[in-house]
C-alpha cells in the first residue's frame, strides 16, 4: 500500500493540479488561452512519455515521432469526419495503424545502431509527410469535436480535461510497465547489451516492444492534437517537432515518468505563456525562440541529469545548509 | 536524350550543394561525436549576414559569398568555444539536442537582425549558358558544380596529405588516443566546426538564387543531408558525399522519368530499402563493437 501512496499518488496530484486550470479559467483567474496552452503541454507530454521509454531504456533515438503523430491525427480526421466512426473506435483505428506500421519498421530498421536508426526513421516521418501533402494537399482539415455519447460532444475545456485523464492513465500504465519483468529486462539492457544477452534476454524482442510503446504513444498524441486543436495540415510534422520532443525528454529526465511533463512544460508552455506575456519583450519576434534554444542549452550543460531531479537536490541543498548552521 | 543531360546537369547542381551540407555534418559528427542538427541552420544564418552586406554595401556576389563564408568560420568557433566544448561530459543523445538548441537560438536571432522578409541572392555569374550534349548548361550552373568539386577536392586533399588532416583523422578515429599522443583535439574540433558552417553557408549561397534567403531555406538540405550521411556510412568522409550526389541525381531522374508526385517518398523508401539491406552505408566500414 505504501508503494501505491507514494507514486501513484503523485500522479493523480499531477492530474488534479492540470485538470484544475479550466475551473480557474471559469473563475477569472487565468485566460482561456493559458487552458489551451496547456493542452498543447500535455498531449505533447504524452508523446514524450513513450519515446522516454525508447531512449530512456533502449538508448535508440527515434526521430519518426512527428511523422506517426501525424499519420495517426489524419487518420482521425478521417475516420471521425468522412466515415462517421465512434470516437472511441477511431482512437483505436487511429493508434492502430501506425503501431503497425512501426512495429514494421522496426522489424527491419532496428538492426540499424545510433544515428542510423534515427535517421532512418526521420526518412520514414518524411515519407508519411509527402503522403500527406500527396493526398491531403495542404488544405487544412477540420476534424469534428469527440463525441462521448450521443449527444454529449466534448468542447474545448471538455476535451482538456478528456487528455489530462488519459495522461493520467498512461502515466501510471508505464509507471506499471517500467516495474514488470519487461522493464526490467530493458533496464539490464541499458546498463550492459552484452550482459544482458548473457543472461538470455532478447534484445530485439525488448527493443521492438520499446519501439512499438513509443509509436504508440506518439499516435494517441496525434489524435489528441487534431481533436484538440481540430485543425490538421501537413506543415507541423517536420523534423522539428521530432526534435521537439527529444527535447522534452532530454530537459525533463531520460527515465522518468513526470519529466517529460516539466520538459514539455519547458519547450511548449513557456514561450507562449511568460514570453509572449512580458511588456516590451514580448513583442520582440523570435525571442521566444531564442529563450527556449537557450533554456534548452544551458539545461542540458549545467542540469544534464534532468529538471525532475530539482525537487530533490533542493531539498539536499536545504538539508545541508541545516546542517552546517547547527 | 538532351532531357536526360539536361537532368544529370540540375542534379549535380544540387547535388553539389547537398554535398557541401554533408560533408559539414561528417566533420563535425567524426570529431564531436554530434549529428549536428543546425548544420543547415548555420548556413542560413551567414547566408543572410552576406545578403545583407550584399544589399547595403551593393557588393559583388563573390565577395559577399567570402564574407558570409568568413563570419561562418567565426560563428562554427563561437559555437564550439561557448557551447560544444562545455559539452564533453554530455551523452550522445545530449548533444545532439544541444545541436537543436543551436537551431532555435539561430532562428530566433535571424529575423531579429536581419527582418522577416525573404531577400535575394544573385546567380554567381548572370548570364550566359553553355550547349552540352544537346542540353544547355548555364555558367553559374557550371561554376556550382566546379565549386562543390573544387572545395571536395580542397578538402579531402587536406585532409589526406597534410598534417592538420592527419590530426582530424586521428582525433576521427580516436579521441583519447589523439590526446594522448599530444594531438590538440579541442582546436581540431574547433576548426571542424568552423569548416562545417562555412561549408553550410556556401551551400546555402548556391541554393539561394533559386529560392531566396529565408529562414526555413535549408530545411530541405538538412533532412537530405542527413540521409546522404546515412547511405554513405557515417564511417568515411567520402561515402556521404558521393551519396548526396547519387540522391539529388536519382531524385532528379525518378521525379522525372517515374512519377512527379510519388517521385520523392519512393526514393526515401528505395535509400531506407537500401540502408536495411547495407545498415554500414554504401562505403561504409563495420563498426566494431567492444564489450
Amino acid at each position: 500500500m505504501n508503494f501505491l501512496k507514494s507514486r501513484y499518488l503523485t500522479y493523480l496530484l499531477i492530474g488534479v493540479v492540470l485538470a484544475s486550470l479550466p475551473f480557474l479559467n471559469q473563475m477569472g483567474v487565468i485566460r482561456s488561452a493559458t487552458v489551451t496552452t496547456f493542452g498543447f503541454i500535455v498531449f505533447y507530454a504524452i508523446a514524450a512519455l513513450g519515446l522516454n521509454v525508447l531512449l530512456g531504456y533502449s538508448g535508440l533515438i527515434s526521430l519518426g515521432t512527428a511523422g506517426f503523430m501525424g499519420l495517426a491525427a489524419y487518420l482521425t480526421t478521417h475516420f471521425t469526419g468522412e466515415w462517421h466512426l465512434h470516437f472511441f473506435a477511431s482512437l483505436l483505428l487511429s493508434v492502430l495503424i501506425p503501431t503497425v506500421i512501426g512495429i514494421v519498421v522496426g522489424l527491419v530498421s532496428l538492426r540499424l545502431e545510433g544515428m542510423y536508426l534515427a535517421i532512418a526513421t526521420l526518412a520514414v516521418a518524411e515519407v508519411s509527410r509527402q503522403i500527406f501533402i500527396e493526398i491531403w494537399s495542404w488544405s487544412s482539415l477540420r476534424p469534428p469535436a469527440v463525441l462521448l455519447l450521443q449527444g454529449l460532444a466534448l468542447d474545448r475545456d471538455g476535451m482538456y480535461l478528456f487528455i489530462v485523464g488519459l495522461l493520467v492513465v498512461l502515466m501510471m500504465l508505464t509507471d506499471n510497465f517500467i516495474h514488470s519483468p519487461v522493464g526490467r529486462a530493458l533496464l539490464t539492457m541499458r546498463a550492459s547489451e552484452a550482459a544482458a544477452q548473457a543472461m538470455g534476454i532478447n534484445l530485439f524482442k525488448y527493443k521492438l516492444m520499446a519501439f512499438g510503446i513509443a509509436t504508440a504513444y506518439a499516435a494517441i498524441s496525434g489524435v489528441l492534437y487534431a481533436h484538440f486543436i481540430r485543425a490538421v495540415d501537413p506543415s507541423p510534422w517536420t523534423l522539428l517537432l521530432s526534435l521537439q520532443i527529444l527535447a522534452v525528454i532530454v530537459i525533463g529526465g531520460f527515465r522518468t515518468i513526470t519529466g517529460p511533463i516539466f520538459g514539455s512544460f519547458i519547450v511548449f508552455g513557456v514561450p507562449p505563456l511568460i514570453l509572449n506575456q512580458l511588456p516590451v519583450i514580448g513583442d520582440i519576434p523570435g525571442l521566444a525562440f531564442i529563450f527556449n534554444g537557450a533554456l534548452i542549452i544551458i539545461v542540458i550543460l549545467f542540469y544534464p541529469r534532468g529538471l525532475v531531479y530539482m525537487g530533490q537536490d533542493l531539498k539536499k541543498l536545504i538539508k545541508r545548509k541545516e546542517v552546517k548552521s547547527q | 536524350m538532351s532531357t536526360f543531360f539536361q537532368l544529370i546537369f540540375s542534379g549535380l547542381e544540387t547535388g553539389s550543394i547537398f554535398a557541401l551540407a554533408t560533408l559539414g555534418i561528417i566533420i563535425i559528427f567524426r570529431t564531436s561525436r554530434a549529428t549536428n542538427f543546425a548544420q543547415g541552420v548555420m548556413g542560413m544564418f551567414n547566408a543572410f549576414v552576406a545578403t545583407t552586406l550584399l544589399i547595403t554595401y551593393s557588393l559583388p556576389a563573390w565577395l559577399a559569398a567570402v564574407i558570409g563564408m568568413l563570419s561562418a568560420f567565426v560563428t562554427g568557433i563561437v559555437i564550439d568555444l561557448l557551447i560544444i566544448r562545455r559539452a564533453k561530459k554530455a551523452n550522445i543523445v545530449s548533444k545532439q539536442i544541444i545541436t537543436f538548441g543551436i537551431i532555435l537560438v539561430l532562428l530566433g536571432v535571424a529575423p531579429m537582425m536581419f527582418g522577416s522578409v525573404p531577400l535575394s541572392f544573385p546567380r554567381f555569374i548572370d548570364t550566359g549558358a553553355i550547349d552540352l550534349m544537346g542540353a544547355s548548361l548555364t555558367y553559374n550552373g557550371l561554376l556550382n558544380i566546379l565549386m562543390g568539386l573544387g572545395m571536395m577536392g580542397i578538402l579531402f586533399y587536406f585532409l589526406q596529405y597534410t598534417k592538420w588532416g592527419l590530426a582530424v583523422r586521428v582525433t576521427a578515429s580516436n579521441e583519447q588516443t589523439a590526446r594522448l599522443m599530444g594531438v590538440p583535439t579541442s582546436l581540431v574540433t574547433m576548426g571542424a566546426w568552423a569548416i562545417a558552417a562555412a561549408l553550410g553557408t556556401l551551400s546555402a549561397l548556391m541554393l539561394a538564387p533559386a529560392i531566396n534567403v529565408n529562414v526555413a531555406m535549408m530545411e530541405n538540405v538538412q533532412v537530405n543531408a542527413l540521409i546522404a550521411g546515412v547511405l554513405g556510412g557515417f564511417q568515411t568522409f567520402h561515402g556521404p558525399v558521393i551519396a548526396a550526389y547519387l540522391i539529388a541525381l536519382a531524385r532528379n531522374l525518378i521525379l522525372f522519368y517515374v512519377s512527379d508526385s510519388w517521385g520523392e517518398p519512393l526514393l526515401l523508401m528505395l535509400i531506407l530499402l537500401f540502408i536495411v539491406m547495407r545498415p554500414n552505408g554504401l562505403i561504409g566500414k563495420k563498426i566494431v563493437k567492444k564489450v
